[in-house]
């Protein structure tokens, strides 16, 4: 299930980038395509820093997403009120943003943490029981 | 496939393939059985000792020194970091932090900790902080 969601994200991504680059070939560029081409440089931003947080920072999964909080929507209101999303009043909503998507990727992790150290746990007690048993049966054979 | 496997005490480790007839899944068990037979070149005390792969429990980068833990002794390990991944490289070592690779066949469990932090448990005894990053990685060795 997890990889058709993860397919469909990906090719819905390269479906509105392939329509998007036919309709700058034509038409040049519209306030929706620059739209969406600026929610692409905000997502690869974000992602490369999110890749450079983990690699250099081992913090707490709580506080981590905390100061990811912080940090991204540091990023979104500077590139907001760079591409002219925001304005002094009403800037506060990229903590709004960030924050809903921050809390679903915190649950996702979170579930997917879990999960994996039950899959590893798992995996390591059928080797160990699996090792007893080759132990029990282990009868010398005449060579 | 049959597998035999008894206890011999006081031999070393050997493996013995029998086969009717020499085929490509017969040499590729044996590439995957030499991958498993790898050692390190490790230093104690200006000494060059060689230690099995099976025995080393971790590695870990300390200052841009590579360090190499077993059971009970630490060594230095003059590698670089690429030809270290080479040699770990489908023998059971995971990186799971910046600076640690761990030997999976020493570890007994992972555990997430009050503070969320998680913990990889090793048959000696000791405990290693393992990066979530690397979670996925470490699920791919079982």
């Amino acid at each position: 299930m997890r990889k058709i969601l993860q397919d469909t994200c990906i090719l819905a991504a390269l479906m509105i980038l392939a329509v998007f680059a036919c309709s700058i070939i034509w038409s040049g560029i519209t306030a929706e395509i620059l739209l969406v081409l600026l929610l692409f440089g905000l997502a690869l931003i974000i992602a490369v820093c999110n890749y450079l947080f983990d690699e250099y920072f081992t913090m707490p999964m709580v506080i981590s997403y905390i100061v990811k909080y912080f940090v991204f929507s540091g990023i979104v209101m500077l590139f907001g009120f760079i591409a002219g999303w925001f304005f002094p009043s009403n800037f506060w909503m990229a903590f709004i943003y960030v924050g809903i998507v921050l809390v679903l990727a915190f649950a996702i992790d979170a579930l997917k943490v879990r999960r994996d150290i039950r899959y590893i746990n798992e995996h390591i007690n059928k080797k160990e029981s699996s090792g007893k048993l080759t132990k029990i049966s282990d009868n010398p054979e005449t060579e | 496939m049959q597998i035999v496997t008894r206890q011999v005490e006081g031999k070393p480790l050997t493996v013995t393939i029998e086969y009717p007839e020499y085929t490509d899944p017969v040499e590729r068990l044996i590439q995957r059985i030499e991958s498993l037979d790898v050692s390190f070149c490790a230093v104690s005390d200006d000494r060059q000792i060689r230690i099995a792969a099976s025995d080393v429990y971790y590695l870990e980068s300390v200052d841009r020194k590579l360090f190499l833990y077993t059971e009970h002794d630490v060594y230095r390990l003059d590698l670089s970091s690429s030809a270290l991944e080479k040699l770990t490289d489908g023998s059971g070592f995971v990186r799971i932090s910046r600076t640690c690779i761990m030997n999976t066949a020493h570890l007994t469990g992972i555990r997430q900790l009050k503070n969320s932090h998680l913990e990889a448990s090793l048959d000696n005894g000791e405990h290693l902080i393992v990066s979530r990053k690397y979670l996925r990685d470490i699920k791919k060795c079982f």
